[in-house]
């Protein structure tokens, strides 16, 4: 009893301790905040012999006191550009790339571990909880020399600014300097959460204790979430800058300078984007893993994790699309230019690259789910409806990926008389291609919903009615969504962009009415057959493995776009980038680069992998219904 | 169930009829047409007809006892999408999208040949057995397979490495992204907030929804709306500017840009490519009227960087034009168009 207190004592005060962690940059940076800013406005002051000089803010048109030096005049030299002989930018360029995929992962992991340890928490069957329980421990293990990988590829990517882009570095840490310091101090707090919530999970393993430590991974992932919301504001800033004045001069007001116009689009964007990207390296760990099995339990296992990472990806890579049409929004709103730079000009063919990863993500997510129907018993009665879910999503695809500006020789373009095709031009338009991401999704959904009904005949007396229901429900929202994407051609374009929205909800009806149907129709359902984990197809896994490669090469593709996007500035249209790299790369050359970014970053974290396998512990699970490694049975994850 | 597979079957054989028919010229290339206005859907529509008459028909065979093997049905249905691509839609497709959309097809025939063990199994079998080589014809396959494919991938090579004499692919930026502000006789114009002046009701007050209510309507026809003939001397406001706009356009732009505003004007086959289409809905439909006023006023010449190859030849109409001629035959473009000018409210 008193050693059961003592825990208790333990885990409330490391808890407390966490809560006083995420506080203290707060709390420490406050009062440094304060008296730095009167301190560097006091000193200018005295400089102008009392004579206040303020500046109006390029953003919000606000009135501020000028609190910083203008953006410096960079020259091509080695003062503001010292280099080797290559190009600076390409050496900047993959230590953000590895710096921001490791910062992905060991964010979103975290995030997975609370989801899987919640639902092993709740979940009544001791054997699955317990399952749940290692995996989340599988995954945080993993995920600590990520952590490590990741200060590493921070600390590198810091000296490379600083040794390359001197001038830049040092202006943008002179505005950020105490969302700076707020960051260092967070990145401690996320460190300390990290080894306690790491290192407590054995002692922490039952009753109260248990929610102690789940209330741990709340605290770990609030810090991380905001530490990358601190990370942003300051692309946030080069992208669309506030705050200062149009030489670049702090105007006082922090908050402006981190509350961009593209600062809360971006954040929620970069969350979504890190889930599903989380879930994809998972499941494609998984895969491996699967097809590296040498044992029925073993594949069983990794059929089962890669199911569940799958899952959790997914989940947030269904409403990713839509944060992403609000980030391009507001890219419009706020500078019209640098919007048709994305998706009409310049960079509209790699965007055109971006919507053909983003359909092969949904193709790979519904070939698993169909093959993984594959391993029930029953499901069958939908196998032979999948040719149709097939056409469907390559017709969404087909128009998704349509590009606008077409690629042709001089022949075609004259063959064709004009630079628009009549017939698929209209493909390469928003309107036709918010149709076929929800049709896209849609399908998905739909697949979905095959997969969690596959093996079960549900025995509710409405059952007749319910699925009918159903069938007319998807069949509306098809019909719904390519209207509205046909009659968006003929209303203005302030009315088309409004379109979007019962185009979304109609996918989300879909997503979240079906599901709660379908869930209340397969209560106490009869069950068909088993769900036999392990013996699913090895082309699934390869299924997971595209899908894994395909979120990584997506995200530095985008990454680059995003980047590329500020043209010749380094700070949009406050300080000009006058560096002979001041250029946009060709498309070949993005490609090349994004895919050898991709391919190292797979590289390292095999190692990562290898190395969390080094100290692998075999818990014995004791054998019940339901789960991997243990007789077949229906899947209760569902 | 038998009924609707029969009526599958039928428009399945009826639609191949037709495409081969088409594709030889043995029945004219317009017997069925694509409707301006519908082209696009009108496409997916018979594509789906088609799947729906190959599920007929493979239903039907398979009930005659003369199923064709599902390796056949994958390889016929993924070349019956090229030949559609090629020889249905007209004008034709440049290769990169079809390379596109036959990539895409290609995915999605294995995806469907493979979605089921029991499929992908029937799918791979005829290539096990040429593999395995168990019959002596399957034996003489295999000889012809390893004679033949390091052949096509030598020839494949060989083409793809041989230099050619082709004018290069080029990769145009057809509306390169606008400065944030044009200066046009002096006076410089914030693309983002500035209006047209002359979009304004009888009364002279700028006015968004008059002007869009009175927009021809759009299609085949383009009718006028009833009330709103802009040639009417009575109209005041939005539609007298119209008119004025018209006159300009009919004395500078039609010559090229056509007396239909589709890029098909007198002159515009000397130019490759022809001048911009205005009745298709990705030019000034997707754009600002200032970005319309931009370029008017800057011609080709003065395109950014990323419009390279420049390939315009556009004057500059700012040193023919005044400001307010500019912004009138903007207005008349949308108008004649039945196009919504782009707006961010």
């Amino acid at each position: 009893m008193g050693l059961l207190a003592g825990k208790r004592i333990f885990s409330i005060v490391a808890l407390c301790m966490m809560v006083g962690l995420l506080l203290l940059p707060v709390v420490v940076a406050l009062p440094s905040l304060a008296i730095g800013e009167e301190t560097h406005a006091g000193d200018a002051a005295k400089k102008d012999g009392d004579k206040v000089e303020k500046g109006r803010d390029v953003y919000y048109k606000t009135e501020g006191i000028v609190s910083g030096a203008p953006a410096p005049k960079t020259t091509d030299g080695v003062k503001d550009y010292p280099r080797y002989n290559f190009e600076s930018r390409v050496l900047l360029w993959f230590a953000n790339q590895q710096h921001l995929y490791y910062g992905s992962f060991v964010l979103a992991v975290p995030i997975f571990c609370m989801i899987i340890e919640f639902m092993g928490v709740v979940t009544k069957d001791k054997a699955l909880a317990k399952r749940y329980d290692q995996l989340a421990y599988d995954f945080i293990k993993i995920s600590l020399t990520a952590y490590s990988l990741t200060a590493i590829l921070g600390g590198i990517l810091i000296f490379t600014f600083l040794t390359l882009y001197p001038s830049f570095f040092s202006y943008l840490s002179g505005i950020f300097r105490p969302v700076m310091h707020i960051y260092a101090l967070m990145f401690v707090a996320e460190s300390g959460t990290l080894y306690i919530y790491y290192y407590g999970w054995d002692k922490m393993r039952e009753g109260f204790l248990k929610w102690i430590h789940l209330s741990m991974s709340v605290v770990l992932n609030v810090i991380g979430t905001l530490l990358m919301f601190l990370a942003n504001s300051w692309i946030g800033f080069m992208m669309s800058p506030a705050g200062v004045d149009e030489q670049g001069r702090y105007l006082g007001n922090i908050w402006h300078v981190i509350h961009t116009a593209l600062w809360n689009p971006l954040n929620l964007h970069r969350i979504l984007g890190n889930m599903a990207f989380g879930g994809g390296v998972v499941a494609a760990y998984a895969a491996y893993k699967f097809l590296a099995s040498k044992t029925d339990e073993d594949r069983a296992h990794y059929d089962w994790m890669g199911y569940i990472a799958m899952a959790l990806g997914v989940a947030f890579l269904i409403p990713l699309p839509f944060a992403g049409y609000w980030l391009m929004r507001e890219v419009y709103a706020y500078r019209q230019q640098m919007g048709i730079t994305l998706m009409g000009g310049l960079l509209a063919w790699l965007f055109i690259i971006q919507a053909t990863m983003i359909g092969i993500l949904f193709l790979c997510t519904n070939y698993y789910l169909w093959q993984a129907m594959g391993r029930m018993r029953g499901a069958e009665k939908y196998q032979r409806y999948i040719k149709y879910l097939v056409f469907l999503l390559a017709c969404g695809f087909v128009v998704f990926i349509t590009p606008h500006t077409m690629v042709m020789t001089p022949a075609e373009l004259k063959a064709m008389g004009g630079q628009q095709h009549p017939v698929l031009g209209n493909f390469g338009v928003m309107s036709a291609k918010n149709g076929g991401i929800n049709v896209i999704i849609t399908t998905t959904v739909l697949s979905f919903v095959w997969y969690m009904r596959g093996n079960k005949v549900s025995t509710v007396s409405w059952a007749k009615f319910g699925n009918i229901f159903m069938g007319v429900f998807f069949a509306c929202a098809y019909f719904n969504i390519i209207f509205l994407a046909v009659y968006g051609y003929y209303i203005p374009a302030n009315v088309r962009v409004g379109l979007s929205v019962p185009q979304v909800a109609t996918t989300l009806s879909c997503l979240f009415f079906m599901f709660a149907l379908n869930s209340f129709m397969m209560k106490g359902a009869k069950q068909m057959g088993a769900i036999e984990w392990g013996k699913i197809s090895a082309r699934s896994q390869y299924a997971l493995i595209m899908l894994a490669t395909a979120f990584t090469w997506m995200m530095a593709l985008m990454g680059y776009i995003r980047s590329s996007v500020r043209l010749f500035w380094h700070v949009n249209e406050i300080m000009r980038d006058n560096s002979p790299w001041a250029y946009t790369h060709t498309v070949g050359f993005a490609a090349n680069m994004i895919s050898a970014n991709v391919l190292f970053f797979w590289i390292t974290i095999l190692f990562v992998f290898w190395l969390g396998s080094l100290t692998a512990k075999k818990v014995p699970v004791e054998s019940k219904a339901g789960i991997p490694g243990s007789v077949p049975q229906p899947a209760p994850s569902h | 169930m038998k009924a609707l597979m029969s009526l599958g079957a039928l428009i399945g054989v009826a639609g191949l009829l037709l495409l081969g028919g088409m594709t030889f010229d043995v029945v004219p290339s317009n017997t069925v047409r694509l409707v301006e206005g519908y082209m696009p859907i009108q496409l997916l529509l018979e594509v789906a007809c088609f799947v729906i008459g190959f599920t007929g028909l493979s239903y039907m065979a398979s009930a005659m006892g003369m199923a064709l093997p599902r390796f056949w049905q994958g390889i016929g249905f993924w070349i019956f999408l090229m030949v559609y691509l090629k020889y249905r839609v007209y004008p034709p497709i440049p290769f990169s999208v079809r390379a596109m959309y036959g990539t895409v097809g290609l995915v999605t025939v294995f995806m469907w040949v493979s979605a089921n063990e029991e499929d992908w199994n029937k799918f791979k079998q005829p290539i096990m057995n040429v593999l395995d080589a168990q019959t002596g014809m399957n034996r003489l396959l295999r000889y012809v397979y390893l004679v033949l494919i390091p052949i096509l991938v030598g020839g494949f090579s060989f083409n793809a490495m041989m230099p050619k004499s082709e004018e290069p692919i080029e990769l145009r930026t057809v509306h390169p992204a606008p400065p944030a502000s044009t200066k046009v006789h002096g006076k410089t114009y914030t693309l983002q907030t500035s209006q047209n002046p002359y979009r304004v009701n009888p009364e002279g007050k700028y006015d968004q929804e008059f002007s869009n209510a009175n927009i021809v309507e759009q299609g085949m026809g383009r009718l006028m709306k009833p009330n709103a003939n802009p040639w009417d001397e009575k109209n005041q406001g939005y539609l007298k500017y119209v008119r004025e706009g018209g006159e300009i356009f009919f004395q500078n732009c039609h010559f090229c840009h056509g007396d239909n505003l589709n890029g098909r004007g007198l002159h515009a086959f000397a130019f490759n490519p022809i001048p911009a289409n205005f009745t298709d809905p990705g030019t000034i439909a997707q754009l600002q009227e200032t970005f319309i006023f931009w370029r008017v006023s800057k011609g080709g010449i003065g395109l950014p960087n990323e419009g390279f190859p420049w390939a315009s030849v556009m004057p500059p109409w700012e040193q023919h034009l005044t400001v307010d001629e500019i912004w009138k035959v903007v207005l008349f473009e949308y108008w004649h168009t039945g196009y919504y000018p782009r707006t961010w409210d």
